[in-house]
């Protein structure tokens, strides 16, 4: 069997649930994969939707936002223009013929190290089943 | 700022947490061939003094201006860096940290994978930190004030502290009296010294203290701002009775034609009360109130000719047309002791609390052994013939408490200790009784609790290791049918009097005071503290603290504890008169601007507000950030179609090439 | 749609004191268009025209008018401007009041119920152009063709345009005057186009949309003909930073046109411009289109109706869908 193939995730996590989610996980010694490179925003709301299209074209195989549950939004409601916004690009790069396992998005609060390993594992299984997008790729890099 | 960015970049092992995992030489190798990048070092602790030392020294001796530090999350340890480059004489905020721990050398055991992500998170700090720009933190004053919500032991605890340093307090407390919890309990463990004598002095206190302004029977209706400018809206329930005019003698409850007609609620149920009421003898205030449900007047529009309370009381402080009001004040900080609801038995029905009356919980038992309670400390029952004085009594441990079926995991810390308190007192009230306790475990941690535990057993409390698995009537006798886990013996004992001791569950009403605050839930369903070490009376928000039972289930030590240190805590911004407002705020750029005011619709703190300047003669509508209300989330820019608002330290500018490395990097 | 109306009223309120031009159409000077044109007299007035050609939406000009830098100790022009409308234009100008882009106090709104327009490569096909300018009118219920004074009818379904079939406001949702009689909205069939690509297989749409935008020339028609594509300083045009790339390739082309799509996004009011301005024939309007119908169906908003709406994009419902969550 030929190797595996290992997705390129990056992900956008909110300051105050999702990324003190993560930070549990490493406390509590939660093994999950490597494949997931986690940029920190203050607040799901901060993730302009063309950030995901950017990721992808740029070399992400997925990309997953996550955010505070409704409700729990440190900053009372970035979550829910959060959830509107990508809630449409979803839609949109769906009909764009871009494979729906490429971009999640999640709640995961502070309290949920367990959770963000099954988002992970999740998005990482999907993004592998989705293979490399390599047809998005970006042609001269120049950083 | 047109200066090139040079850049040092400092590797962690932290011990072994990170170097076990993850190859720090290479990354730090790696590093130095990141653009820009004219230092990088890796040491054993960079979080401490020789750590802090070596990024200082680069500062002066390399010219450094930007510092990348690869450790732990940026949530533990971005202050202390951030000050080293402040004292080194860099702006504190040129600085970038990766996180290689928590969310690397932790989680990861591959250590070519966690090597070869540290890398690439290194790489995306540095991309970001070259183009990171200099923030100033500013100060804005803050009011020297406190709001404490809640006014159990906790609360009054913290008001107190608060007042006692100089500082104005409002106590928003629900019910009509302060005491809460505490005051319904009898005698407390392991001292056994009486509940009521050691809290009501503390109740006048509060209630008399010149700097406290107490609100009973209120509640917090809205909270705005943030640290050391609160705003807060309390609605004052109308109590019906004149709060200056009432003498709270009594007369209007004795009269009142619902009289003893409905469940007290400080008796757990166990007592009456009239539709006017005292909650109990020594409430603080010592004022009545109308309860608007139960009472004829009020719920009904009639209460036979004229309400007999109106006629009864010779203050003439009744009056039905008042209103509920609204306070406003400014706060610089908040202290929440909400406090706790107990475990409703009837969710576990094979015990039979909603069908046995005999069956009752350790609250309602508090009630029954007061000397102040219902039955005046005679603990009778009644078994369905005759009034009888209970012989065989069984305690049940854990009652919606370690349980996961209830949906509460966790212990309640109080439920081992207040039962062989209450096995002892009953020991002491009916001297030949037999008590058994039913427990899993006995749980006596605490200063004296072991010693406790002991004494109670020599008493001859019998401990019986099991868990019942249903309690049923035989005639006049309540069975409850357990295996002792011990002896392997399945059990079938006959009791007179069950008492279930149940759990401490968070608030009925918790959401409320979680969207009233913006709070957050740890998985048992309490609020959530900062850390859990470290922070533990914080919040995630600034200048709001916890306090008591709301935080978690504690004993009444334990809870006078934590609300002094959520009282010193909350003194801190008062004390000091002014609070740094963050700096990675907002802002506009006006010349890209189109005015459409999307961010201001957005901006859940209404901080944006649209300004008409003048375009090349034209006068044109943009927006503009009122920065010490703009908390930096970043919404705004997201909804922003040209991009014209950004948070500082996280532009599109800055998070763009963080994304392109990443993405790259494979 | 009487034209001797239109003119006159629109000579008269050019003729007013507060008012810069007005907006109108004109017969074009070759083959089967009709132009924007600017009108500040009643001689411009007189060229004035509303015929089945009228597609461009005119309140893309609204927002393109430069605006001169004003001499000091001048006073900015705040004159009127007035417009000819459609359906679909007034929706643009209601979409433009929401996102403040014009002032409702600036605009005389001149509405003109709209029985539909052509396609012009659909009537191309039917009658090939020619050179010389051809005009059409709107009979019964279908089009007649008048060229080199010959009549010739055309069957309604056959030439009408695309967003013109799937149109639901016909008559203009604002104006401070209508022109002749509203028309009685038609029944809208499924979105053919927008079906056809949600029919097909993830891999298969990519492979559709591969095909097309690989021949964009990325000239930004598409963009600038759009009335509501109107920042001065567009994002995607930026170095710093840097969205896209000027390349023309496969993979800036297509972050171009989802960011264009995406902007557009609970905005798009489905005139169409975008599509008709394309030179490379890209059928842009399905994507837009297609996320119309998601903010339709799925989060029950149409834009350009009300000029008191909250803007989608910078608005939330706590019940908005959210299954797609993890």
């Amino acid at each position: 069997m030929s190797e595996q193939f290992e997705p390129n995730i990056v992900a956008f996590l909110c300051n105050w649930c999702s990324y003190a989610g993560a930070d549990l996980a490493g406390t509590s010694r939660v093994q999950y994969p490597a494949n997931i490179n986690v940029i920190r925003v203050m607040c799901s709301g901060r993730v302009n939707p063309l950030y995901v299209m950017n990721a992808l074209q740029q070399g992400a195989d997925g990309v997953l936002v996550s955010g505070c549950h409704p409700g729990d939004c440190h900053y009372m409601e970035g979550n829910f223009y959060a959830r509107r916004r990508l809630g449409l690009l979803k839609e949109l790069l769906e009909f764009a013929g871009v494979d729906p396992r490429r971009f999640h998005m999640s709640w995961v609060s502070a309290s949920e190290g367990h959770k963000w390993k099954e988002v992970v594992e999740k998005t990482v299984e999907d993004a592998r089943a989705a293979g490399p997008f390599d047809q998005f790729r970006r042609r001269q890099i120049d950083w | 700022m047109t200066e090139k960015p040079k850049l040092g970049v400092y590797v962690c092992h932290c011990g072994i947490n990170i170097a076990a995992t993850v190859d720090v030489a290479a990354v730090t190798e790696y590093a130095l061939t990141l653009p820009n990048v004219k230092v990088a070092r890796n040491y054993s602790y960079m979080c401490s003094d020789p750590g802090q030392l070596l990024i200082k020294n680069d500062i002066k001796n390399e010219g450094l201006n930007r510092v990348v530090v690869a450790s732990c999350s940026p949530r533990m340890h971005e202050l202390t860096f951030r000050k080293a480059l402040q004292e080194a004489g860099l702006n504190p905020y040129f600085l970038e940290m990766a996180n290689i721990r928590e969310q690397c050398s932790w989680v990861h055991e591959n250590r070519d994978e966690a090597t070869a992500k540290a890398k690439k998170l290194v790489a995306a700090a540095v991309a970001k930190a070259r183009l990171l720009e200099p923030l100033e933190a500013r100060e804005v004053e803050a009011e020297p004030a406190a709001l404490v919500i809640g006014g159990g032991i906790a609360g009054i605890q913290a008001a107190l502290d608060i007042a006692d340093a100089g500082f104005k307090v409002y106590v928003v407390e629900k019910t009509p009296s302060v005491g809460g919890r505490m005051s319904q309990l009898d005698k407390t463990f392991p001292t056994l010294d009486c509940s009521a004598c050691i809290l009501t002095p503390k109740m006048v206190d509060c209630a008399g203290h010149p700097n406290i302004e107490l609100m009973t029977y209120a509640e917090v209706e809205e909270v705005g701002g943030f640290i050391g400018n609160f705003n807060v809206k309390v609605r004052k329930k109308a109590r019906y009775v004149d709060f200056v005019k009432c003498t709270g003698c009594g007369d209007c409850a004795a009269a009142c034609r619902m009289a003893g007609r409905f469940l007290s609620e400080f008796d757990a149920g166990v007592g009456k009360r009239s539709a006017v009421y005292l909650p109990f003898p020594q409430a603080v205030p010592a004022k009545y109130t109308i309860d608007p449900e139960s009472c004829l007047f009020l719920s009904r529009g009639k209460c036979g000719k004229e309400p007999k309370c109106v006629e009864a009381c010779r203050a003439g402080a009744i009056d039905f047309t008042q209103q509920d009001e609204i306070v406003e004040f400014k706060v610089g900080a908040i202290v929440v002791a909400t406090g706790f609801d107990v475990f409703d038995a009837r969710r576990k029905p094979e015990y039979g609390y909603a069908d046995y009356p005999n069956v009752i919980t350790g609250l309602e038992m508090e009630r029954l052994v007061s000397a102040s309670g219902p039955t005046g400390g005679k603990v009778k029952i009644h078994n369905g013939v005759e009034e009888i004085i209970p012989q065989e009594i069984a305690f049940i441990q854990c009652v919606g408490s370690r349980d996961k079926s209830t949906g509460n995991e966790y212990c309640s810390r109080v439920c081992c200790m207040y039962t062989a308190k209450q096995a002892h007192l009953i020991k002491d009230k009916i001297p030949g009784a037999n008590v058994r306790v039913y427990y899993m475990d006995v749980r006596a941690f605490g200063k004296g609790f072991e010693e406790f535990y002991d004494r109670v057993r020599r008493e001859g409390v019998r401990y019986i290791r099991g868990n019942p698995s249903e309690i049923f009537r035989r005639k006049e006798k309540l069975v409850i049918k357990v295996e002792d886990t011990l002896t392997a013996t399945p059990l079938e004992d006959e009791v007179d009097l069950v008492v279930l001791a149940v759990g401490l569950e968070p608030r009925a009403d918790a959401r409320k005071t979680i969207e009233l605050l913006r709070l957050s839930q740890s998985p048992d369903r309490f609020f959530l503290e900062a850390h859990p070490k470290l922070r533990p009376v914080d919040t995630a928000t600034d200048g709001i603290f916890l306090a008591g039972c709301c935080q978690g289930p504690k004993d009444i030590p334990d809870t006078v504890a934590q609300a002094k240190g959520a009282a010193a805590s909350a003194m801190v911004p008062l004390a000091r008169g002014k609070v740094k407002i963050g700096a990675q705020v907002a802002c506009v750029n006006e010349d890209t601007c189109r005015g459409c005011g999307f961010c201001a619709a957005i901006c859940p703190y209404s901080a944006i507000e649209m300004v008409t300047i003048n375009r090349m003669g034209h006068p044109v509508e943009v927006a503009r950030v009122n920065e010490a209300l703009c908390k930096g989330c970043g919404s705004c820019a997201a909804g922003c179609l040209s991009d014209s608002i950004q948070p500082r330290s996280f532009r599109d500018r800055q998070i763009l090439p963080q994304i392109a490395v990443l993405g790259v990097l494979r | 749609m009487d034209l001797e109306k239109l003119r006159k009223t629109a000579a008269e309120i050019v003729s007013r004191e507060d008012v810069k031009y007005l907006i109108g159409w004109r017969q074009g000077t070759f083959g089967y268009r009709a132009a924007p044109c600017f009108v500040e007299d009643a001689a411009g007035a007189a060229e004035l025209t509303f015929s089945p050609l009228c597609s461009a939406n005119l309140a893309t000009y609204l927002t393109l008018a430069e605006k001169l830098p004003v001499p000091r100790g001048k006073e900015p022009d705040s004159r009127k401007t007035a417009l000819l409308v459609k359906g679909c234009d007034s929706r643009a100008v209601v979409q433009l009041l929401v996102e403040k882009g014009v002032k409702r106090e600036e605009l005389v709104i001149i509405g003109c119920p709209c029985p539909g327009m052509v396609d012009r490569a659909l009537l191309a096909e039917v009658i090939p152009e020619e050179s010389a300018p051809a005009d059409l009118k709107w009979s019964g219920g279908g089009f007649v063709l008048v060229k080199n004074g010959l009549e010739t009818a055309l069957p309604r379904d056959r030439v009408l345009a695309e967003q013109c079939r799937l149109c639901r406001h016909p008559n203009p949702v604002v104006s401070d005057i209508l022109l002749g009689e509203p028309v009685q909205p038609w029944e809208v069939g499924p979105d053919g186009g927008v079906d056809e690509i949600e029919a097909k297989d993830v891999a298969d749409r990519w492979d559709y949309w591969e095909e097309q935008f690989s021949r964009c020339l990325r000239c930004y028609a598409c963009r600038n003909a759009c009335p509501l594509c109107y920042c001065k300083d567009c994002i995607l045009d930026r170095l710093n930073p840097t969205w896209i790339n000027r390349a023309v390739n496969f993979s800036e082309n297509t972050a171009y046109h989802l960011a264009r799509a995406f902007h557009l996004a609970g905005r798009c009011i489905e005139c169409g411009a975008c599509e008709r301005a394309c030179p490379a024939h890209i059928p842009l309007g399905k994507l837009n289109r297609k996320l119309a119908r998601e903010v339709r169906d799925q989060y029950g908003f149409e834009p350009g109706l009300d000029a008191n709406a909250e803007p989608f994009q910078a608005a939330f419902k706590p019940d908005d869908p959210e299954e797609f969550i993890l």
